[in-house]
C-alpha cells in the first residue's frame, strides 16, 4: 500500500464513522417515529444512581440508536439484503408475494386457557347473555399463502375450543372469514380486517346475535373515497422493514348519518365521529375509525333496537360502524385503558348482551382479561 | 461497551481515536488508560475499582518479582501471591455461585450464592496479568516500572473483553515506543471492518437460526435434521462472533500501533482434534500450553504423567469457559479425542485421506458444541439423542429452514475456508486497489442497516 492509497482508505473509514456522528449530534432529535408509530428514546437524564445501575449507559445506547441518522432507510436496506439471501420472515412477518403475514407465536403461561376461563366468569357474573368471538388472523385465513413449511401456531384448533366455554354462546369469526378467504379480508400491510373483512365479521356476529335477517347486503353500502385512504403503510409495513409493497386502501362503508359518537378519552365524555379522517393525514390510518384505541366509546342510533357492550380490541373499531346501524347504543369498553368490573358496567347501563371480540394473537397475550372475572 | 454497537462505532471509536492521534506520543498511553477506563466502565462503571485493584497488585508484584531477583524464593513467593490473587479475583466473581450450589449438596455445607454480575473480560485480564509477573520472573519480558504504561497494558481495549489474550511480551516494546504508519492505520481499518462484517453479517445470521432450531426443541419437534442444522449454525455463529471479534481487536490494536498475535487460523479446515486446537483461539491454548501445561512437566514423564496434564489442562480450558459442567464435560470431551488421537488414533490417521480427517475433526468439533451451547445437561442430552436418531428424520419446518437459510450457510461454510483470502490474491494489485474501498464502503453500510434495526422495537398501536 503506498502512503496516499492508505491514506485515502483511513479517511474513507473516518468520515463514514465520523461523519455520522456529527450527522447524530447535528441532527435534531425526533419525539417520535410516524414509520413505526411509536414514541423514541431521548437523551437520558444524568445521575449517580443511574450510572451505578447501568441505567444512564442503556439509555445512551437507547437514544443513540433511535435518533440515528437515516434510521428508516437503514432498517430498509436490511430487509431488502435478507430479501436477496432468501429469508421470508422479517422480524416475525412472513414475506408472502405482494403480502406481509404477522405470526403468531404459542401462547406462553396458558395464558390463552386462563383468559376463556375469565370469559366463562364474566358470563356468570352478568345477568345478560355473553357471546365470544375469537377472530382469526391472516396467517390461519391465509394460510396457504404462507411459505412452504413456515411455522405460525394453530388458531382454528383454540377457537374451536370456545364452543366448549360454560355459559358463552360461540360467534363463529372463522366459518366466516375462511369462506371468503378469496378475497381481501385483510390488509395486506397492516394486521388488521379491512372493511371487507369486518363486513363478514358483522354478518356472522348478528348471526350469533340471533339477529341474522337484519344483516344488509353488500350493495346496501356505497363505499366512500377519501383523500390519502390509498396510502395506508401498515404496522406490518413497519415491523418487518419491507417497505418496497404497494400501499394498502381503507375503504368506509357504513354512513356516519343519524349516528352520534361519544368518546371517554379524557375519563370524560367528548363528542366523537365514527371516522376521524385527520388521521388519514398520519402515518396511524388505521384509527381513522373511530379515532383509534380509547377506554370507551358509545355510538347511538335513535332508529336502532337494544344495547350491545362489545369488550374490543382493535378489530372492532372497523366493525362497530356496521354494528351501529341496527343498536340503539354500542358500547365499546377496552380493558387496557377502562378498568373496571365489565359486568357491573353492563347492568348499569341496561345492556341487553355483551360480546367479547377479540382477535386471537390479542386474546393469547392481553393480561388485562383478568378484569372480565370482577 | 462492545464493538458491535452503534455508540462504539460512531461515538467511542471515532472520538478516542481523534483524541488519541492528536496527542503526543509521550501522553498516549495516558490517553489510552482512560480512554480504555471509561470503555470499561460503560456497562459495569462500579468494576472500574476492581481493575484499579487489579492493575495495582500486578503492577506492585513485578516491581517486587524484579527487586528480589537475586533471592529466589522470595521472587517465586511474590510471583506465587500475583498468580493466586488473579486466580482468587477470578474465582471469586466468575465461579463462586458454581461452587457454593455444588459444595451445598453435600451433607452439612451450605454456601449462600452471591449472583454477582461477572465483570466484562475478566477471564482475559486475570491471564494477561498473571502471564506479566511470571514473565518478568522468568526474564521473558522486562519489568514495566512506568505505572500508566502498565494500566494501559491491562486496560487495552481493543482485546479487553473477548481477548486474544496478548501475554505481555509481546507488547512490552510497543509499549514504551511505537509508531502508526498510515499503512498500519489502514491495514488495521480493513482487518476491523472485516471483523465487524463477520460479527454482524455473519454471526448474527447464524445465530438466529440456531436461536430458531433450539426452539423447536422447546416446543418437542425437534428432528434429526434439525438438530444438525442448530449445530452447524451453533458452530458457525461462535467462530464468526469469535473470530470477528478477534479480528476487530487485532485491527483496532494495529491502528493504535500494536501488533496482536493471530487468535484463529481457519479452524474448521483442520484434519485432527489437536491441529484444531491449534488453530482455534490460540492465545489461550498458548497461553495454557505455556503457563501449565509445560510447568507440569508436558509429555515429558511418561505415558501416565502425560495422561495426567492433559486431563488437568483439558479440564482448565473447559472450566475457564464458563462456571457450569457441560463447560468441563466439554473440556474433558476434547482431552478423551486428543489422547485417543496421540495413544491410538496416530497411525490410522496417517494412513487415511485428509478429506476424511477433516470430516471426522467437523464431526468431534461441532457434536462437542452441542454439550457447549447447552448449560442444562438435561436438554443438551436431549437433543444430541435427537441429532443421533432419537427422533423424527426431517419435517416440512426444516425444509422451510434450509430454504431459508441456504444461502446464508453457503457464505458461512465459504467464510471458514481460505477461499476468499484465495480469491482476494489473485486479482490484480490494479484490482484490488479499486475493490477494497468499494467492498469496505458495503461492509461498513451493511453492518450499520443491521445494527439499527438489531434495536427496533416496534409498539405498533398499543402506546401506553
Amino acid at each position: 500500500m503506498t502512503t496516499r492509497y492508505s491514506c485515502f482508505l483511513a479517511a474513507l473509514f473516518g468520515v463514514f464513522l465520523g461523519g455520522l456522528l456529527v450527522w447524530h449530534i447535528l441532527l435534531p432529535d425526533r419525539a417520535r417515529s410516524e414509520v413505526e408509530n411509536r414514541t423514541l428514546a431521548q437523551f437520558p437524564d444524568f445521575s449517580w444512581e443511574s450510572l451505578r445501575d447501568g441505567s444512564f449507559t442503556k439509555g445512551v445506547e437507547d437514544y443513540f440508536a433511535d435518533q440515528f441518522p437515516l434510521r428508516d432507510d437503514w432498517t430498509g436496506l436490511k430487509a431488502r439484503t435478507e430479501q436477496l439471501l432468501g429469508k421470508r420472515e422479517f422480524k416475525g412477518v412472513y414475506l408472502c408475494g405482494e403480502t406481509l403475514i404477522a405470526k403468531v407465536e404459542p401462547p406462553r403461561d396458558g395464558l390463552e386457557e386462563k383468559n376463556l376461563s375469565r370469559v366463562a366468569r364474566l358470563a356468570e357474573r352478568a345477568e345478560v347473555p355473553v357471546y365470544l368471538g375469537l377472530i382469526p388472523s391472516a396467517a390461519e385465513i391465509w394460510q396457504d399463502r404462507l411459505p412452504k413449511g413456515a411455522e405460525s401456531w394453530d388458531q382454528a384448533a383454540f377457537i374451536a375450543r370456545v364452543a366448549e366455554v360454560k355459559g358463552v354462546e360461540p360467534v363463529d369469526f372463522l366459518a366466516a372469514l375462511r369462506d371468503r378467504a378469496g378475497e381481501a379480508v385483510f390488509y395486506r400491510t397492516d394486521h388488521h380486517w379491512t372493511t371487507l373483512g369486518a363486513y363478514y365479521g358483522y354478518a356472522a356476529l348478528m348471526e350469533a346475535l340471533g339477529r341474522g335477517e337484519e344483516v344488509l347486503g353488500p350493495d346496501a353500502f356505497k363505499p366512500r373515497v377519501s383523500p390519502h385512504a390509498g396510502e395506508f403503510q401498515g404496522t406490518l409495513y413497519s415491523q418487518s422493514g419491507v417497505h418496497w409493497l404497494a400501499p394498502d386502501a381503507i375503504e368506509f362503508w357504513a354512513e356516519a348519518e343519524g349516528l352520534s359518537v361519544t368518546s371517554w378519552r379524557g375519563g370524560t365524555p367528548e363528542e366523537a365521529e365514527l371516522y376521524d379522517f385527520s388521521h388519514l393525514l398520519g402515518k396511524d390510518k388505521y384509527s381513522a375509525f373511530l379515532g383509534g384505541n380509547q377506554p370507551l366509546c358509545v355510538i347511538k342510533n335513535p332508529e336502532g333496537t337494544g344495547k350491545l357492550l362489545l369488550i374490543r380490541d382493535s378489530y372492532s373499531d372497523a366493525l362497530a360502524p356496521f354494528l351501529a346501524l341496527h343498536f340503539e347504543e354500542v358500547h365499546l369498553l377496552d380493558l387496557r385503558y377502562y378498568r373496571y368490573s365489565a359486568a357491573g358496567y353492563a347492568g348499569e347501563n341496561g345492556m341487553d348482551q355483551i360480546a367479547v371480540v377479540y382477535s386471537v394473537p390479542n386474546f393469547i397475550t392481553d393480561r388485562n382479561l383478568a378484569l372480565l372475572a370482577r | 461497551m462492545v464493538f458491535s454497537s452503534l455508540t462504539f462505532l460512531f461515538g467511542y471509536l471515532p472520538l478516542t481515536l481523534a483524541l488519541y492521534f492528536i496527542t503526543p506520543l509521550r501522553r498516549r498511553n495516558f490517553v489510552l488508560l482512560l480512554a480504555s477506563l471509561f470503555f470499561y466502565g460503560w456497562g459495569e462503571p462500579v468494576y472500574v475499582g476492581v481493575m484499579l485493584l487489579s492493575i495495582f497488585i500486578d503492577y506492585t508484584h513485578g516491581l517486587l518479582v524484579e527487586r528480589f531477583r537475586g533471592r529466589d524464593r522470595l521472587a517465586r513467593w511474590f510471583v506465587g501471591q500475583s498468580v493466586v490473587f488473579n486466580l482468587l479475583l477470578l474465582g471469586f466473581f466468575k465461579y463462586w455461585d458454581f461452587l457454593a450450589v455444588n459444595l451445598s449438596l453435600l451433607p452439612g455445607v451450605s454456601i449462600p450464592e452471591l449472583g454477582l454480575p461477572l465483570p466484562l473480560g475478566i477471564s482475559f485480564f486475570t491471564f494477561q496479568t498473571m502471564s506479566y509477573t511470571i514473565d518478568v520472573y522468568r526474564q521473558d519480558a522486562p519489568v514495566q516500572r512506568n505505572a500508566i504504561a502498565f494500566g494501559a497494558y491491562v486496560t487495552l481495549f481493543p482485546q479487553l473483553i473477548a481477548g486474544p489474550i496478548v501475554k505481555y511480551k509481546t507488547v512490552a516494546k510497543e509499549l514504551v515506543k511505537r509508531t502508526v504508519t498510515s499503512e498500519d492505520f489502514a491495514q488495521g481499518v480493513c482487518r476491523f471492518t472485516v471483523g465487524l462484517g463477520k460479527k454482524v453479517l455473519l454471526a448474527n445470521a447464524a445465530g438466529e437460526l440456531w436461536e430458531s432450531c433450539l426452539g423447536t426443541q422447546a416446543a418437542g419437534t425437534l428432528t434429526t435434521a434439525g438438530g444438525w442444522t442448530g449445530l452447524l449454525a451453533f458452530g458457525f455463529q461462535i467462530y464468526f462472533d469469535f473470530s470477528g471479534y478477534s479480528d476487530m481487536a487485532i485491527g483496532l490494536g494495529r491502528m493504535l500501533g500494536f501488533r496482536f498475535d493471530e487468535n484463529f487460523d481457519h479452524p474448521y479446515l483442520s484434519a485432527s482434534v489437536g491441529e484444531f486446537w491449534r488453530r482455534w483461539h490460540m492465545s489461550l491454548t498458548s497461553w495454557f500450553r505455556e503457563y501449565l501445561y509445560i510447568p507440569l512437566g508436558g509429555n515429558r514423564g511418561g505415558t501416565a504423567r502425560t495422561l495426567r496434564n492433559l486431563l488437568i489442562v483439558w479440564f482448565c480450558t473447559g472450566f475457564w469457559h464458563g462456571a457450569s459442567w457441560n463447560f468441563i464435560l466439554w473440556g474433558l470431551y476434547f482431552a478423551l479425542w486428543i489422547i485417543l488421537e496421540r495413544f491410538a488414533l496416530r497411525d490410522l490417521l496417517t494412513r487415511t485421506p485428509v478429506w476424511i480427517r477433516r470430516g471426522y475433526t467437523l464431526a468431534v468439533v461441532f457434536v462437542g458444541w452441542g454439550i457447549f451451547a447447552m448449560e442444562e445437561l438435561g436438554a443438551c442430552g436431549r437433543y444430541l439423542a435427537v441429532c443421533f436418531g432419537g427422533g423424527p428424520l426431517w419435517s416440512a419446518l426444516d425444509t422451510y429452514r434450509l430454504r431459508s437459510y441456504a444461502a446464508t450457510l453457503l457464505l458461512l461454510a465459504l467464510g471458514s475456508t481460505t477461499l476468499a483470502a484465495d480469491l482476494w490474491r489473485r486479482i490484480p494489485e490494479r484490482g484490488r486497489r479499486m475493490l477494497a474501498p468499494v467492498l469496505m464502503g458495503a461492509v461498513l453500510a451493511l453492518s450499520t442497516a443491521y445494527l439499527v434495526d438489531g434495536s427496533y422495537n416496534p409498539f405498533l398501536y398499543f402506546r401506553f
